[in-house]
């Protein structure tokens, strides 16, 4: 089992967190956020992209509107909602807590 | 000739041919069954659709309306594998292959450098077949058939690349040498593998021998703490300095050898004659004093240009190859002189003469 493999369930888990922050730091479309992760070890698809969205929305942390694009169909461009934004923050928060967990664990 | 169908992807129609088609039913109707569930089931799949139509459409130009089944495999490929959990599940095996595919798309510029990672000598072999994307054994052949040819002559060649070429001695430079992104997880391999490799050979001794010669190293030329290793010019220009710089020191020590026989039989050095005042052994004083001004900083220079471009670390390769040109320089000296210069004939060939004359 290679170490990325080991770490599948882990950036699984991470993306959720990712997306928060993609959508945190600029207004997006579903295409942005594939072409930000596409180059980094998160990369993924809209297979998996769009059910997490709408899961997202549902759980009322983003919500996206509907925005004329100069080239085709219009689009939907997510934002972050109050309760997203407070999520963001506690993940954000918790996320550098474990990475000092982990420089403080062993070596 | 393929019957040509019309779809309609969330308001947008096209043409796609027959197996395209059946490509693309499977795929929607898969996600369908995936959502099942999902109470936005059809949202995500209106979505879905749209994406696959900005696909479509990336494939289509005023003289091109029809998507090929092959366009469609790959959109689909693109896609991805609906996730009907909404990313909850541990299953993205898509996702890393495209991650994997993803690293190795956006090679960075690949540099020639010294692999030292199981290589025969240097590590040029090693180096240039990674450079040229090669196997390591046709580079080597490639190697041994011009040595034979040149009656070992390509060896001169190999000790020159061997020096010229800067080594590869951290990850990003290793990763630069084989034209890979560098990036974490060959790290953790590598480091992996070369912690086994230290346990199964057991030479901890060795290394902490090198660990002490390192610090005497250090405590010897006393340079400021830790300089940050130069990069690949700089070491380029080490490769190119430290012989030049050897060659000199090589040349000042035969010129001063020279000057004492000169001195010795003659009286004089360079026709400037001893003054009478001054005792004999005093003018090869004064020779070694002039020598030491000389050399002494010929030979920091070059320690330093080696410190400073190797970023401090004691590079026991580099001062071993000093001192097999530095002997090979000097050799080449006597032999050039022996052969253009009637006056250092006639003092090799004095030599035993005064050899005798010491020892008996």
């Amino acid at each position: 089992m290679s170490v990325t493999e080991r770490f599948s369930a882990i950036r699984k888990g991470l993306l959720e967190f990712l997306i928060l922050r993609i959508i945190a730091s600029d207004k997006v479309y579903v295409a942005d956020m594939l072409k930000r992760l596409g180059t980094t070890e998160f990369a993924t698809q809209e297979g998996t992209l769009y059910p997490l969205l709408s899961k997202m929305r549902r759980e009322g942390l983003v919500d996206y509107e509907w925005q004329e694009s100069d080239a085709g169909p219009p689009r939907k461009y997510y934002e972050l909602t109050a309760k997203g934004k407070s999520q963001l923050a506690e993940l954000n928060e918790y996320w550098k807590y474990i990475n000092a967990t982990i420089s403080q664990l062993g070596r | 000739m393929q019957k040509v169908i019309t779809i309609n992807l969330n308001g947008n129609a096209y043409q796609i041919d027959e197996t395209g088609y059946a490509g693309l039913v499977a795929y929607l109707e898969g996600a369908q069954r995936q959502l099942a569930d999902n109470p936005d089931r059809d949202e995500i799949v209106a979505d879905l659709e749209q994406a696959i139509a900005d696909k479509c459409r990336g494939f289509l130009g005023p003289h091109k309306t029809v998507v090929a089944a092959a366009e469609v495999e790959q959109i689909i490929r693109e896609m991805g594998p609906v996730d009907g959990t909404g990313g909850t599940q541990p299953d993205d095996a898509g996702a890393d292959r495209k991650a994997r595919d993803a690293r190795t798309a956006t090679g960075a510029p690949r540099r020639l450098y010294l692999i030292h990672e199981g290589a025969m000598f240097a590590g040029v072999c090693n180096g240039l077949a990674a450079y040229a994307g090669v196997d390591v054994t046709i580079v080597r052949i490639v190697f041994l058939v011009l040595g034979l040819i040149t009656k070992g002559g390509f060896g001169l060649v190999y000790l020159a690349l061997a020096f010229v070429i800067p080594s590869a001695d951290t990850s990003e430079e290793r990763a630069a040498a084989r034209g890979q992104t560098f990036n974490a997880q060959e790290l953790i391999d590598r480091a992996k593998k070369n912690y086994a490799d230290f346990k199964s050979r057991r030479d901890w001794r060795r290394q902490w021998r090198d660990a002490r010669r390192r610090w005497r190293w250090h405590a010897w030329s006393v340079p400021p703490p830790s300089p940050p290793a130069g990069g690949y010019g700089a070491r380029m220009m080490t490769g190119l300095l430290v012989p030049l710089l050897s060659l000199v020191s090589v040349l000042c020590f035969w010129f001063w050898l020279w000057a004492i026989y000169s001195l010795v039989t003659t009286n004089e050095v360079l026709g400037q004659a001893l003054p009478d005042d001054i005792p004999l052994w005093g003018g090869i004083l004064i020779l070694v004093v002039i020598y030491q001004a000389v050399a002494w900083p010929l030979h920091n220079t070059r320690r330093r240009v080696v410190y400073y471009s190797f970023g401090g670390g004691y590079q026991p390769s580099i001062v071993a190859w000093d001192g097999v040109m530095s002997l090979g320089f000097g050799i080449l000296i006597v032999w050039i002189a022996y052969q253009y210069l009637p006056e250092v004939r006639e003092i090799i060939r004095t030599v035993p003469d005064v050899w005798d004359s010491f020892t008996r």
